[in-house]
Order: C-alpha cells, then structure tokens, then sequence
C-alpha cells in the first residue's frame, strides 16, 4: 500500500510541480504572484474540452491548440492587467491579479455554467484506463504513465529554454535585475511576455490533465489547484525553477501520505504542515536561494 | 392655522381614498388563497427547486381546473432562498409578515429549513417539507406549547442510513463495508445511522473515510480501502464527489457494489462517473415503477406536461401541495387551523393518500414512509430487482 500510495502523491506532485512552475517564473521576472494562474490552468482544461466538443478536433490537436490559447490567454492578461501597473506599488498589482482571476472564473461560469462537467471519454484512448504496470501491490496505470512522460519531458524542455536559449539568459538577466537587463538592450515587455506564455502552457497542459485524470472540470478548479501550486512554489523557493519541480512533488507526497496515513479530512492540513515546517527552517524554501531584498 | 388643518384634511383624504382604492383592488384578490412555496429557484441548486415548483404548479393546476377550493383559487407564491440558510430566514419573515401567504411548501435544504424554522414557530405559521431530511428538524420544529408547525412527507437520513444498511446485509448478502462520508451534517448524520446499524446486525465495517466538499484525488483513501477487500462501498454524500469516488474506485481496482442516499440521486452522477456509476444502489422516497395505479395517471400527466421523467422531488412536493391545499379545504384558510388540520393526520388511516403512497405524521411531524432503492444499470437509474419493506 505504501508504494501506491507514493504512486499516487507523484502524480498528484507533477500535477502540482507543473502549475507551481509558471507561479514562480513570473515571479522571477517581475515579482508579481499572479493569482490569475489558477484561472488559466481551468481554462486549459474547458478550452481542450471545447475543441473537441465544438470544433470536433481529435485529442492531440485539441491539446495543442488549448494550450496555445491558454499561452495567447496568459500574455494578453500581462498586457492588459498588469503591464500598465509595471511601476504601481506593488499591492496594486496583486489585487489586480485577484480580480483577474475571480474575473476569469465568473467568465467560465458564464460560457460553460457552474455544473462541474466530464472530460470527453469518447475523445480519449481507451488504454489509457488500462494498468500499465501491475505489481502485487503497486497499480500504475497508462494515464499516470502519461502524465508522468508529458510532465517530466515538459520540465526538461523547460530547463533547456530557460538555460540554453537567448531568451532563456534573457528571462534570468531580468530575474537577476531589470533595470540592468534592459540597459544591457533586453527587450524587457517581450521577455515578461514569453515567461507569461511559457508558464500560462504549462499550467493549461496541467489542467487538461487533471481534467483527463479525475474526469471532471469545473469553473472554480484552479483556486485550490492555484494555492497548493503556489505553496509548492513558495516550499521550493519562490522564483526558482527546479525548486518548483521538487516543491510540487513533495508537497503532492505529503499530501497523500496525509490522507492515506494520518486523517483523510486533514490532508491539505497535512500538506501545508510540512510546508510550514520547511520554511521555518530554510525560509527561503528547498532550493530557494537568500537574497538580499533589492530595494 | 387653517393651512395646515387643510393639509391635514387633504391627506386624510388622500389616504381614506388609497386605502378605499387598495381593497376595491383586493376584491379580486379574495378569490384566491395563496400559498408560499419556498426553495432554491436561483443558484447551484436552482434544479432541484424546479423539481418542487413542477410537483406543486402541477397540483394547484389540477385544483385550480376542478373549481378551486370552496370556488377560491389556490396561487402559489414562488419565494427563491437559493438554499442559503441567510436567503432563507429572510424569506421566512417575507412569509411570516404576509397575512395572505396561509401556509407554505419547503424549503428544499435542511440548512435553509432550519435556518426559516424559529420564525415559523414563533409567528404561527405551518411548512410542509418534501425533501429536507436533516434529522435535527425534528428538534426544532416545536413551540412552547409543543405544537409542530414543521411537517415532513419524507424519510429522515437516520432512516435512510438504516435501511441501506439493511438492505446490504440482508437483501444483497454483502458482509465487509467500507464507508466514505463528506464532512458537514448530512454526510455524518447518514454515515452514523449506517455504522450504528451496521454494528447491530453484524455488518463489517472494514474502514470509515472523511472527505471535503470539492475534494478531487479519492486516491490515497481508496487505496486504504483495497487492502481490507470490501465488498462495497458506501457513500455518504452528493453526487459531485460521489461520481469521482465510484469512477476512482474502478480505476483503482476496486470494482464493487456501491450504496448511497438521495444526495447521489441526480443524472449527473452518472453523467461524471460514466461506466464507473454501474451498480450504484440509492434509496429513493418514490419510484415511478413501484407506484400505484393512481399513481400512474400522475407519471403520465407529468411527463406530458414537462416532457420529462417524473423524479421523487417532484412527486413528494405534489403530495405536499395536495396536503396543504386539503388543509384549507377542510379547515379553512387560517393557519392555526391547517396546523391542527395536518398535526390530526396522525395514524395510517387518518392519512392523507397521495401519489408517493400514504402520508401521516408521528407526534414530531415526521413521516412513516418506506424507502425504495433503485440501481444504476447500463448507464439508466432503474428500479432495483429486489426491495425490501
């Protein structure tokens, strides 16, 4: 039971992982927690649902078109919500990213209604359901088979943009300092643009998974998605990239484990516990780095 | 001096000439008698209260064609709460203030129901329930006096808990239950009425699960509960989860026989869980093909005149409309006399026999109904092969 059970909090911490990842690559950038995030994840999931609804679009195509609606999403909410408060007390901001997102979901309300929906079964392969791997006590099905390929070759492709790409170095100059970056002739908007898009992709891609995984989407799903991914942002250290990978994955561990072992009711508890005890300890999280406060 | 004392006389006037305006307008209004029906019309579970407003238009409809009572017409009077306990107990003071509202159809929820109840006690006012089955109503439905101003022609989740434990050890045989309930009152209320029965009749309760309102990954629970090999499941909860549980369950490997109450009875259920819902077995306050000949004429009626399935809510605020609208015919429209009207329906043949079979109250106002079950079967709710009585 054990190894399922840690099985099982894997799949949930990728889920995690991949949303915490566009949490803290905007922070990176421009020190905003975009609380809109959420939002994009749960659109993600509607807009896949959509496609191949509406438009009749087979699996992998709708996938990636609700993905690349999802990053279009993500880079218009920069420029039309927080791009003219770049130099706004930061506050501002942050309720702005708040109103984004209860804005965003009332929107889904309206176009898809507040009834949670099922995912198209007939648009999915059959196999998926299908044990993968069967051990006397471990059960790894296809599906989990998949989102773990789809999550860690995302994170690794990821890591190569962000490490080998000029805009990669683009996106860690700015995150080191701005005003620096863009003497150094960064195109500053361009670069918070692609960091939108990149994390808005990923977190739509999380939320079509989940909706494939658990069979359901509903309009209010990323609010708690979005704080658990944001609490593995801030336990692996907020602004870092691997430190969001492993934040997510512990987090998604402790989380099971809690309902599994310790009370089912408590889980989240249990979960925000050992983020609470990590920061105690390392307060700038897992894999977070101590800086100096800029100003 | 004379200024003023004419001003004084002028709207005197005015008003003796508003208010004679008023009741020459109220002339026709005496040929109605109005009645409140209070439920969600509005909100997540606005669904459910259109369930009850069709049983009740269905009803005042039949009464209203066939002449009326004593050549009054009945009007329901719609009041939406949107199942908020907040929405409610404004409602119930809209209802309490309003002389001509003489009794009332609801609430929907328990929640709400509870939430309107003090103000009904207080000012005199008679509520028929016909879907609330918190069993804590029965606590608080009473005046100083010991009178019972709140009705109910449905069961009560200790009822419910009860008889589906029953029904799993005696009419299907199973003997280890694992129990899965959501952590607010209706969950844990239903969860203790199965596990107290479960322990009397010597039903194996191999685990109890807790889970939260919107709740997504059963996972980690599930996986808990394949170690013990249940023979079944039980859910204490609504269909939202519910349909998540039984589909995680499959994909788990836990395939087995899954039991619930009216909190799973809903499409959607189905619509969620997919191939998953199959063998679900719920009860349910009325079943279209274990109703009476009598009956049968209300099915078609409905469906012709909704163009849709008949479901228990519906039936049950029919019959609950049919007792009120009773009440006034034979007690008058005041509301002290139809309470004394409904709180006299005290024994079986006193009763009052409607479409969801024969309604009486006990001395707290609860109803003595039987439960039936029906079963998810191909992806269909249909009556349950076996029943038990």
């Amino acid at each position: 039971m054990f190894e399922q059970q840690l099985v099982n909090g894997f799949t949930l911490g990728l889920i995690y992982a991949l949303i915490a990842v566009g949490y803290t690559m905007v922070y990176g950038v421009i020190e905003l927690i975009n609380f809109a995030h959420g939002e994009i994840y749960m659109l993600g999931a509607f807009l896949c649902m959509t496609f191949i609804t509406v438009l009749g679009a087979p699996l992998y195509l709708a996938i990636v078109l609700s993905v690349a609606a999802c990053c279009v999403i993500g880079v218009l909410l920069d420029i039309i919500a927080y791009r003219p408060l770049r130099k706004a007390p930061r506050l501002a901001a942050l309720i702005t990213a708040i109103g984004m997102s209860i804005f965003l979901q009332n929107l889904a309300m309206i176009i898809w209604g507040s009834r949670p929906l099922p995912f198209v079964k007939s648009a999915l392969p059959a196999f998926l359901d299908e044990p993968a791997i069967n051990l006397s006590d471990v059960t790894i099905s296809w599906m989990q088979i998949s989102i773990y390929a789809t999550a860690i070759a995302m994170m690794i492709g990821l890591n190569l943009i962000i490490t080998k790409t000029r805009t990669g170095t683009a996106m860690r100059a700015l995150a080191q300092n701005r005003v620096s970056a863009a003497l150094m002739g960064i195109n500053v908007n361009k670069v918070i643009s692609f960091t939108f898009a990149l994390g808005s992709g990923l977190g739509a891609m999380a939320g079509i998974m989940v909706s494939m995984y658990y069979n359901t989407m509903y309009p209010t799903m990323g609010y708690t998605a979005g704080v658990k991914a944001f609490a593995a942002a801030v336990l692996g250290g907020i602004g870092s990239v691997p430190g969001a990978m492993l934040g997510g994955i512990v987090l998604g561990i402790a989380e099971t484990l809690g309902a599994g072992y310790v009370s089912s009711p408590y889980r989240d508890g249990v979960a925000y516990a050992v983020m609470i005890l990590v920061i105690l300890f390392r307060p700038s999280g897992l894999l977070g780095r101590a800086v100096v406060d800029k100003a | 001096m004379i200024g003023k004392g004419l001003k004084v006389a002028a709207i005197t006037l005015a008003a003796v000439g508003l208010f004679f305006g008023a009741s020459a307008g109220n002339a026709q209004a005496e040929d109605v008698i109005k009645i409140a029906v209070a439920s969600p019309f509005t909100g997540k579970l606005a669904g459910y209260g259109d369930n009850v407003k069709a049983g009740v238009a269905m009803k005042v409809d039949e009464v209203n064609v066939a002449g009326g009572v004593n050549g009054k017409k009945i009007e329901p009077v719609y009041m939406d709460e949107q199942c908020e306990p907040r929405e409610a107990a404004t409602v119930s003071t809209k209802i309490a203030n309003d002389d001509e509202l003489v009794g009332i159809v609801g609430h929907l929820c328990s929640s709400a129901h509870l939430a309107a109840l003090p103000t009904y006690v207080r000012e005199g006012v008679a509520a028929i329930t016909p879907t609330a089955t918190n069993v804590s109503i029965t606590d608080k439905n009473k005046d100083e006096d010991g009178k019972v101003w709140s009705f109910r022609n449905v069961y009560r989740d200790d009822f419910q808990g009860k008889f589906l434990a029953d029904y799993a050890q005696k009419v299907m045989g199973l003997k280890k239950v694992a129990v899965f309930y959501e952590n607010n009152d209706y969950g844990i209320g239903l969860k203790d009425a199965f596990v107290n029965e479960a322990k009397d009749i010597g039903l194996d309760i191999v685990g109890e699960e807790a889970y939260k309102s919107g709740d997504q990954d059963f996972t980690p629970q599930l996986t808990k509960f394949k170690g013990d090999k249940p023979d079944a499941l039980f859910i204490a909860g609504y269909y939202n989860e519910g349909a998540l549980i039984a589909d995680q369950a499959k994909k788990v490997g836990l395939d087995v026989p899954k039991f619930g109450a009216d909190g799973l009875d809903n499409a959607d259920y189905i619509t969620l869980a997919g191939a998953a819902a199959d063998n679900t077995y719920l009860t349910a306050p009325f079943l279209s093909d274990s109703a009476g000949p009598e009956a049968k004429k209300f099915i078609d009626g409905f469906k012709a005149k909704y163009g849709r399935e008949v479901d228990w809510m519906s039936a049950n605020a029919y019959d609950a409309a049919g007792m009120l609208i009773d009440a006034i015919a034979k007690a008058g429209p005041d509301r002290a006399k139809i309470r004394e009207y409904l709180a006299s329906l005290d024994a079986p043949e006193k009763g009052y026999k409607g479409v969801t079979g024969n309604n009486y109250f006990d001395k707290n106002g609860d109803c003595q109904k039987p439960a039936f079950v029906k079963m998810v079967k191909d992806g269909k709710f249909v009556p349950a092969p076996k029943q038990m009585h």
